[in-house]
């Protein structure tokens, strides 16, 4: 391999870029960039928020009449610009904080993108939109939940995720109103991996149950990618809590249920905090024997023809799977993004960056169940919240807490298989 | 003095680079290059010169990058603080380490080595103090030029490139002392190198800190660039296979090797990503991975045995001196 | 002893059988050649996604899964010998590492490429339910594992101690040249040691098939534990990778119920550091 030449190509291809710029202007097409894992671990997620992300394109792009009142949904392009296209160059951050950062630079000077999304993993958010903050461009995030992302006192940065806090509320908000129903919710474990994602959620859950006068009674951390957890299994049939919170990722969810269902342990109720118990391959691998687990989420498929039904649909021809909750909370900062685009009527950052800090969505212009999107001055959504699922057949989630938002009933305790 | 011609014409165009190229990428890809460069000639030491192959050089790397970040995150002190606090405490932990596990042999060396890094990483996971999962993270806005936060690559390449200068410099220099002559020997043959009187324990371990505290550098200068570490990303094996692989495909125990081994991998992960990373189909590696297996394959000595051997045929067929790059040659 | 701890036990000692059990064919390559194969976990990896081709082409469980899984990796492993390793073991140690991590990465990604990044599973029951003995619950996938896992360890150690194939690749692997000199061909030695070791690595990926989940990353995730069971047994020996395999299984899920789960590796890698400071050779390697 020649170093000067691809140097030399390099070179060439930014020459073209910087020339091209102008055509692209006319030709009214908007550049956003996005960073997902696109492999490594984490892979099997940045593949579905690449799914979204493109299904969201084609419904901004294309005409889509059946949408009804979707915002971006029912002409082609946006509007505010005169009817330009939106392109999405995606890029792969391969797991690594310094690769993400890499490629959000190359996104921003390379590619001009005018916003950034992305980039699944907190580390990697937070190192791809410290570039973004550097250059003046807007980063939206729509699924990274680590609170530290909305201290740094970035002027670009918007995240449109509930957050670990907010979760804390909903389980135990959800736990009250079970108990009221007659289940028996006193003693609460909490088993979770010790990534970034698993110990700060649990760290909060457990901090929030504590402050309201209910302590978590076993907290059981282990480390992600395990290759056995038969005795976190046994460590919970020991001492037999009411409620057990699961923060995981799809393998070692996959895992546990096996080894629950091989040591025959069902608790009375599951708790899963959405990640791993949401990824369409624990429902497939493992959905027939987790029936009745709960999981938080703010996406609900919705009735047919619903306008969430018909994205769904659209959805899954790109990916084959139902959309999950990850992929449809990173769909919706997509849409967020797009729309303070459109409303600002210009591709400049400063422009965007304005739009974004006016924006106020209302909870009927969304696709996902948050009671709208609004930032606070740190760029936190503060209408961002979720509802709980149960997994009733093994193969679709439904929403069935808070009742306004149930399609169905709670059924307890937890059946299993 | 024509032996320092070429050298002088490299250096002079590794200095000219980021002038040439000068799109914020081209420049931090130019960085990254030199990045990788010193930590992959730090590795060198131990792993190249001496024969101990590490696979757990990035607790070293990770003290640099958690003592830079730590420096900054606790003391809102300057990072480049944290340089010379890395250097001392990856020394320490190379002396402590180094002992017991330098007295192993070949691959129980590198096992020994996986098992001291993965040994870090789990415990630094779980200690708060340095951020456990979440991970330390740098000044985004610098509050001055000492925070070491800037949106140009430009001052970290020559940064870099010091250093790089400074880690060759000094591995020359012990190369052609006496303990560069132990080293060689070591390799070769420990038990010969004993029977004839050399101090071998000694200078491995002497070579193993040498080496560690210069890797530390490296770990505290990807910390500054980045603003961030965590433990897969300052203390994952993946770095410490980084290092060697890059050695390792240049030349290991040459001196030019690991920056040679840099040059081409890095760029070839980079663009191999910007190409087809963003299809999300795996490709990037499957090309990455084909590349390096053929490499492997077709050059095991390394890229500047080739070179060396392609360049003494050519002195030889000129004049008949016997080249010096011969006895590189395997 | 309460039934908690007997089942602790009980699923260690299963655990540990399948780490023996993936870790042999890593003991043999690298006791008999001196290399280290960073593609091990991925060799596992191909043989798991060969009983999940099994099933879904065929819907046939680990009776068919398991010789073909043997029979795929008995091939590529063949391949890799001649393509790769014959030329590598020439160069220095670093070639072979070089070498074996780019074939780790092209087979991770190609078979990503091919099967996608989502994570599959057989049916639970593939092999059977699980069977409960006076309270304890044993499923019968790692059990199966774990009765395959000492048939493949003791027709090993027969093959080597005890056959004129075996006694030939000893040789081989003692003094290649004397061995040639003898009229043993170390080409052919070698490339039926690696034919061997990947069909073991093979059958022991269809049977973790069976109760584990199926990524192209998994390898990752296993080849580290095979990493430190070979060298804590010592390197080339295949009963001391049964007994570090069994032992590190058992410690595992012990200190991950009695201390907590995040611990059990540090526990794991501490006294395997313990053990090389002591015995530098492994528990039952040779000098």
């Amino acid at each position: 391999m020649n170093f000067s030449r691809v140097a030399g190509l390099l070179c060439a291809a930014s020459l073209a870029a910087v020339l091209a710029g102008p055509v692209y202007a006319q030709s009214k097409v908007v550049k956003i960039g996005a960073v997902f894992p696109l492999s490594g671990n984490a892979a099997s997620a940045g593949i579905h928020a690449k799914a979204a992300i493109e299904t969201a394109m084609d419904i901004i792009n294309n005409a889509h009449p059946e949408l009804g009142n979707f915002p971006l949904a029912k002409d082609a392009g946006l509007s505010g610009l005169g009817g330009a296209k939106v392109d999405v160059v995606f890029a792969d951050n391969q797991g690594s904080p310094a690769t993400g950062q890499n490629q959000a630079l190359r996104l921003i000077t390379e590619e001009k993108v005018v916003a950034l999304t992305g980039a699944y993993q907190s580390g990697i958010t937070l190192t791809a939109s410290a570039i973004a903050e550097k250059y003046g461009i807007p980063f939206v995030n729509g699924e990274s939940v680590a609170a530290n992302l909305t201290e740094r006192g970035f002027k670009w940065f918007f995240r449109t995720t509930p957050i670990a806090s907010d979760f804390a509320k909903l389980y135990h908000d959800f736990l009250k109103d079970m108990k009221a129903a007659g289940a028996k919710t006193d003693s609460v474990a909490i088993i979770h991996e010790n990534t970034e994602y698993g110990t700060s959620v649990a760290s909060v859950i457990a901090a929030a149950f504590k402050e309201q006068g209910q302590p978590i009674a076993l907290d059981i951390a282990y480390s992600a990618n395990t290759t056995d957890v038969q005795s976190q299994v046994l460590q919970l049939k020991e001492k037999k809590p009411d409620v057990v919170i699961m923060v995981s990722y799809a393998s070692d969810a996959i895992l546990f249920a096996k080894t629950m269902k091989a040591l025959d342990y069902k608790p009375p109720m599951i708790i899963a905090d959405d990640s791993g118990f949401s990824d369409p391959s624990f429902i497939k691998a493992v959905g027939k024997i987790s029936q009745g687990v709960f999981n938080r989420s703010s996406w609900s498929l919705g009735a047919p023809g619903s306008v969430t039904y018909i994205i769904n649909e659209l959805y899954k021809k790109k990916s084959g799977d139902d959309m999950d909750d990850t992929a449809a909370r990173q769909m919706q900062a997509f849409f967020v993004l797009v729309d303070a685009i459109n409303r600002a009527g210009s591709t400049e950052p400063a422009k965007i960056q304005a739009a974004l800090k006016a924006t106020d969505l209302k909870a009927d212009q969304l696709m996902i169940g948050y009671k709208g999107v609004k930032f606070d001055a740190k760029g936190q959504n503060t209408l961002a919240s979720g509802v709980v699922i149960q997994l009733q057949d093994g193969e679709h989630y439904v929403a069935v807490w808070p009742k306004a938002n149930a399609a169905a009933a709670p059924v307890i305790p937890y059946k299993g298989w | 003095m024509r032996r320092f011609l070429w050298p002088t014409i490299v250096l002079v165009l590794v200095i000219a680079y980021p002038l040439l190229f000068t799109t914020p990428f081209q420049q931090r890809l130019g960085a990254l290059i030199l990045l990788y460069a010193i930590i992959a000639s730090a590795w060198n030491i131990v792993g190249g010169y001496a024969g101990q192959v590490s696979v757990g050089h990035v607790v070293f790397f990770g003290c640099g990058a958690y003592a830079a970040m730590g420096a900054y995150a606790h003391f809102a002190l300057s990072p480049l603080v944290g340089i010379p606090a890395g250097i001392v405490v990856s020394v320490l932990i190379a002396a402590v380490v180094g002992v017991p596990t330098l007295r192993l042999s070949g691959h129980y060396f590198s096992m020994a080595t996986i098992a001291v890094s993965e040994l870090v990483r789990l415990i630094v996971t779980n200690v708060d103090y340095l951020g456990a999962a979440v991970g330390l993270s740098g000044p985004t806005v610098p509050r001055n030029v000492f925070d070491m936060s800037f949106t140009s690559a430009l001052p970290y390449y020559y940064l870099f490139l010091a250093t790089l200068l400074i880690t060759l410099g000094i591995t020359w220099w012990m190369t052609s002392s006496r303990m560069g002559f132990y080293l060689r020997a070591i390799r070769d043959s420990e038990r010969a190198a004993r029977s004839l009187g050399a101090p071998a324990s000694r200078i491995k371990l002497y070579a193993f800190m040498l080496s560690a505290g210069l890797t530390s550098v490296g770990g505290s200068l990807y910390a500054m660039m980045f603003g961030f570490i965590d433990p897969e990303s300052g203390l994952g094996i993946l770095i410490s296979v980084k290092m060697l692989i890059m050695a390792a495909l240049g030349g290991a125990g040459l001196l030019f090797g690991p920056l040679i081994g840099a040059a081409i991998l890095v760029p070839l992960e980079e663009i191999s990503n910007n190409l087809l990373g963003g299809k999300g189909a795996g490709l990037t590696f499957v090309v990455y991975g084909a590349i390096i297996v053929l490499l492997a394959r077709f050059q095991p000595g390394g890229i500047l045995t080739l070179l060396n051997r392609l360049w003494a045929r050519r002195r030889t067929s000129r004049s008949s001196v016997t080249a010096e790059g011969a006895s590189h040659a395997p | 002893m309460s039934t908690i701890l007997v089942q602790v036990i009980v699923g260690g000692l299963l655990l540990g059988a399948v780490y023996a059990l993936f870790s042999s064919g890593l003991t043999l390559i690298w006791g008999m050649m001196n290399i280290i194969n960073f593609a091990h976990g991925d060799f596992v990896m191909l043989g798991m996604y060969v009983a999940f081709v099994v099933y879904t082409l065929l819907g046939a469980g680990p009776l068919v899964g398991v010789p073909l899984a043997a029979l795929v990796l008995a091939t590529l492993g063949v391949i890799v010998y001649f393509g790769l390793i014959r030329s590598v073991m020439k160069g220095p140690m670093l070639a072979q590492i070089l070498g074996t991590f780019g074939l780790a990465l092209l087979l991770r990604y190609a078979v990503f490429w091919g099967f996608g990044a989502n994570f599959m599973t057989l049916p639970e029951n593939i092999v059977g339910g699980t069977f409960d003995v006076f309270g304890i619950r044993i499923q019968a996938s790692r059990l199966l594992a774990g009765v395959v896992a000492l048939l493949v360890t003791w027709g090993l150690h027969l093959l080597l101690t005890r056959t004129s194939l075996g006694s030939k690749m000893l040789a081989v692997s003692e003094d290649s040249m004397a061995a040639q000199l003898m009229g043993i061909r170390p080409d052919t030695m070698q490339a039926i040691a690696w034919a061997i070791a990947a069909a073991a690595t093979g059958i022991a990926g269809a049977l973790i098939a069976t109760f584990f989940y199926i990524a192209p990353t998994v390898g990752e995730t296993l080849a580290i534990v095979a990493f430190v069971t070979v060298s804590l047994g010592g390197f080339g020996s295949i009963p001391g990778a049964l007994v570090a395999g069994l032992l590190i299984g058992v410690i595992e899920s012990l200190s991950a119920y009695l201390i907590g789960a995040v611990y059990k590796d540090i526990v794991v890698y501490s006294l395997f550091l313990l053990v090389l400071w002591f015995r530098p050779q492994g528990l039952m390697g040779k000098m």
